[in-house]
């Protein structure tokens, strides 16, 4: 179902063009806001727990009656969301109050509207675009914009560095995430997501889903400086110096508080999910079946697309709770001088491959 | 056109701040991410520590003591009552002189664990920080067994200690020993050898020998810059004599001699040195034995001046004790080996980043009880 | 190139030997959980016998106790407290060792010592207290202690004692009586002397 589709649909669309496109892009819009909102309280109680358990602790366990976080802690999202909303929205005196505010909407819009591209099953995609990864990868970097607009308008030297550093860490960032997508468009030659799904059907050397990840040694590669990459793009530990709390207390993101902060951090999960989407998409086969031919109508694909990402979202949590953080210059030398170069290599391995073996 | 000149921009890390280990202000002078200069502002934590010694009874300056490192009290009363000893002139028997060293080594081991987890910390890491500080509170429990106190011990007196040892309590230390040597491998895996950590800690604030020496670092510190300085070899007190074990120093395994990862690494081998000793006292101790058979009546010392220093887990821990004969010393100054590592912080992280003046910080391991006090 | 490779090498290998930690940590939760969910389960007080009488003494430094029946008033605990939180009065008894009913005070200890004086204020400000136990071991009576210490099982161990009000952390030991009753009591009667 696409955003072309309800558009036909409607009877009227003929006579008000505008109006039913409108109509349309709200339809899509709210059940993806709800959508992130459910997903990001399910990934908070999976952070908590999943980080607890790797440093031996329980986690949060509600376990008397009334407002406790229920069995397992089931409700401590919800309680944390419920504080961050109910909490006093502080202003600074001495902040840019506009871009202040904007702020974390932008950041917010930048991480929501790439989902409009993700194809979680064979027809659930709100628009099939013929540019769709490089959608993404074009609106997934305006939150930059947002957070430098944090970090100056608060008016506080810590906000200041994190916005630099994260200004300079997400734009270094998007050169890798670019060149390795580059190498799967080479062997689709389509940047349709569905399209790129599309090509991943079958099996490969007989046994392997001809899932791009196992399509030849440089996708392999490509894989993972795409989804490292990406974790840095969400500013997620090992790359989390933007936000650094052991440096710069918490960054671009020191004077928020209340729902401006939780929208922050639901931007911060939406990317997750949105890096995590497209990995899935672009080298893990999006909603095919692990077992071609078998499971394959589109209710088991939103399994499967949902369960690749998750497991990497998982993964994401998993290195934030195994490693330090990098330093500013080192982060930029693993990009410019690591993954950059390995990118370009790929970029001509894949070419060769294709022009030799595929 | 006109030249483009950049200002400095001052910064103040902390009083309040995530990782000033305590309430310490560092004044930094940046130039973006490079600091060109530290200024520590302390003073915060000050709480009048020698005057009010000088207004105590010397049983009453104990908890005192304990509240100037509060991170290895055990070792601080140790310092204090090794020097009254040696005023008074008081022997202490063989049980009470291991049981010291048990706890003191015991203390060694809490304290660093804390100090390299923070350390993890500083740098970024949350796990290895939970991992250290549930075996921390292995060792605190020993304590609570012991003395019934999990931070502030008050448990070495001048003669003795205050309470005997708890039935049973060589076997709970041996079972924390047998628990805690594999443990060691685990936080290696999980940080030290990890190659971010390295990465970060390798190479960055490089306290040279030379420089250590002049400032009067003591301590891990100063052996990880590669000199062999430890109190218990050079100078024994108590009976550290009697016991076989090595004093590792700084080698540049990975990077050069005297880095952040050298100051670690020492704190890391450091604790398997101290398991060392303190299974060798298991294995020696008396069996049985008034601790408080050498309790003086009163504590009144007899006219002079003593300055005697031990190995603290931060380094040369002095007190100067002068004693005008009256039940309460005249003047008691203490040497505080967090203080002189402080002051070396502007020296090793000049012209670092902004993050490496937080990584330094945490290697130095500064207390700033101490410091203040 | 083979340092650059080497490089990523080590990077790779260290990196995968901690999320190995981390992930038999996180499979293994059942066996190495360390939390107690607190006011459910609480922390196992140590097991200890020692001391005084081996049966009987159970340390937790927690908060200050006085039996004041067995105080005879020495001071010897005030002089030996670093931060002066102990605060004590003392009045002279007519007849030493004699129960004085109207104002609750008894003559002789439960060690047998008669007393020489009725303890009207006996003050401990636990706010202050640093709980470093000096003023236990001075005490001829054994009357003060932290609870957990000699006599523990009169007292549960409590180390959670919290208050809305600071002053309700100013712990009074003294029996409660009037002045005049007081006053009565600690003069001699008129008439008997001679």
């Amino acid at each position: 179902m696409t955003v072309d589709q309800l558009i036909d649909w409607f009877p009227i669309s003929a006579t008000w063009p505008g109006l039913t496109f409108l109509l349309a892009v709200l339809i899509c819009a709210v059940p993806v806001f709800l959508f992130i909102a459910v997903y990001a309280l399910v990934v908070i109680y999976g952070e908590l727990k999943i980080s607890s358990f790797m440093q031996d602790k329980v986690g949060p366990m509600g376990q008397g009656v009334g407002l406790h976080a229920w069995r397992w802690g089931l409700l401590q999202p919800i309680a944390d969301a419920l504080k961050l909303i109910l909490k006093e929205d502080i202003i600074p005196a001495a902040a840019d109050k506009k871009l202040f505010i904007l702020a974390p909407f932008i950041v917010f819009i930048g991480a929501f509207i790439a989902f409009s591209a993700l194809p979680f099953s064979q027809t659930l995609i709100i628009a099939d675009m013929n540019i769709g990864v490089f959608y993404i990868l074009a609106v997934s970097s305006l939150g930059v914009i947002g957070l430098i607009m944090a970090g100056w308008s608060s008016n506080n030297k810590w906000s200041l560095y994190g916005a630099m550093r994260s200004a300079a860490q997400i734009i270094s960032y998007e050169i890798p995430v670019a060149l390795s997508i580059i190498a799967v468009i080479m062997l689709t030659s389509t940047m349709s997501m569905q399209g790129i799904i599309q090509y991943q059907s079958g099996l490969i050397w007989g046994f392997l889903p001809n899932w791009l990840i196992f399509n030849n040694p440089f996708t392999f590669v490509a894989f993972f400086i795409f989804f490292i990459s990406g974790i840095a793009e969400c500013n997620r530990t090992p790359f989390d110096i933007p936000e650094a709390e052991s440096e710069l207390v918490a960054g671009a993101f020191t004077e928020y508080s209340g729902m401006r902060y939780a929208f922050f951090f639901l931007s911060e999960y939406a990317n997750m999910f949105v890096v995590a989407g497209v990995a899935a998409t672009a080298f893990l086969g999006g909603w095919q079946s692990p077992i071609p031919g078998l499971f394959n109508s589109p209710a088991w694909g939103l399994w499967w697309f949902m369960s690749k990402t998750m497991f990497l979202i998982f993964v994401m949590i998993w290195f934030r709770w195994t490693f330090p953080r990098l330093r500013v210059d080192q982060l930029m030398s693993v990009c410019w001088k690591g993954f950059t170069p390995i990118a370009l290599v790929n970029i001509f391995g894949v070419g060769i491959w294709y022009l030799t073996l595929g | 056109m006109g030249v483009v000149q950049g200002d400095q921009m001052v910064l103040n890390i902390g009083p309040q701040h995530p990782s000033t280990h305590g309430v310490l202000r560092l004044k930094v002078a940046t130039d973006g991410e490079i600091v060109s200069d530290i200024v520590p502002v302390i003073g915060y934590l000050h709480r009048c520590f020698e005057k009010h010694c000088e207004n105590s009874t010397y049983e009453q300056v104990i908890p005192f003591t304990d509240r100037c490192d509060y991170i290895a009290s055990m070792n601080n009363n140790f310092g204090y009552v090794v020097a009254m000893e040696d005023l008074m002139e008081i022997k202490v028997p063989e049980r009470v002189e291991y049981i010291r060293v048990i706890m003191a080594e015991l203390n060694r081991i809490a304290s660093h664990l804390l100090a390299l987890g923070v350390y993890g910390l500083d740098v970024g890491a949350f796990t290895p920080f939970l991992y250290m500080f549930r075996d921390r509170e292995r060792i605190l429990d020993i304590f609570e067994l012991t003395c019934g106190a999990r931070l502030l011990y008050n448990y070495m007196w001048v003669g003795g200690v205050s309470h005997d040892l708890p039935v049973g309590f060589v076997e709970t230390v041996y079972n924390f020993l047998d628990y805690f040597e594999p443990k060691v491998q685990e936080y290696n895996d999980i940080l030290t050898y990890n190659k971010i950590f390295i990465e970060r800690t390798a190479d960055v604030g490089v306290l040279l020998p030379e420089v250590a020496i002049s400032f009067g670092v003591s301590g891990p510190n100063l052996r990880g810059s590669g000199v062999k300085w430890d109190i218990r070899k050079e100078e024994p007190y108590s009976i550290y004599e009697r016991f076989d074990f090595d004093v590792p120093i700084g080698q540049g395994l990975v990077g050069t001699t005297g880095d952040c990862w050298d100051r670690f690494h020492v704190r890391m081998l450091e604790m398997i040195e101290s398991t060392k000793i303190i299974r060798q006292a298991l294995k020696d101790i008396p069996t049985n034995g008034d601790v408080h058979q050498a309790l003086p009546k009163k504590i009144r010392p007899p006219k002079g001046s003593i300055y005697r220093r031990t190995e603290s887990p931060r380094g040369d821990l002095g007190y100067y004790i002068i004693s005008d004969g009256s039940p309460q010393p005249y003047r008691l100054k203490m040497r505080s080996p967090a203080f002189t590592a402080l002051s070396v912080l502007n020296e090793i992280s000049r012209g670092w980043m902004l993050s490496d003046v937080i990584a330094v910080l945490g290697s130095l391991d500064i207390v700033l009880g101490e410091i203040d006090r | 190139m083979i340092k650059y490779l080497t490089t990523i090498w080590e990077t790779v290998s260290t990196m995968l030997t901690g999320m190995g930690v981390t992930w038999r940590h996180m499979l293994a939760i059942r066996r190495d959980n360390v939390t107690l969910q607190y006011p459910e389960e609480r922390w196992p007080r140590p097991e200890r016998d020692i001391g005084f009488d081996h049966n009987k003494y159970n340390v937790i430094r927690s908060r200050l106790h006085v039996d004041i029946d067995d105080c005879i008033g020495c001071l010897k605990c005030e002089r030996a407290c670093p931060v002066d939180c102990i605060k004590i009065d003392t009045v002279k008894v007519p007849n030493r060792g004699e129960d004085i009913p109207n104002i609750r005070h008894k003559g002789i200890t439960s060690f047998g010592t008669r007393k020489a004086m009725v303890v009207t204020r006996f003050d401990i400000d636990m706010t202050e207290c640093c709980y470093c136990n000096l003023c236990v071991y001075p005490c001829p009576e054994e009357c003060i202690y932290m609870t957990g210490g000699p006599n523990a099982e009169k007292h549960d161990i409590d180390y959670e004692f919290s208050e809305y009000d600071r002053n309700d952390l100013i712990y009074r030991f003294a029996k409660k009586v009037s002045g005049e009753d007081l006053e009565n009591a600690t003069t001699k009667p008129q008439g008997v002397e001679g």
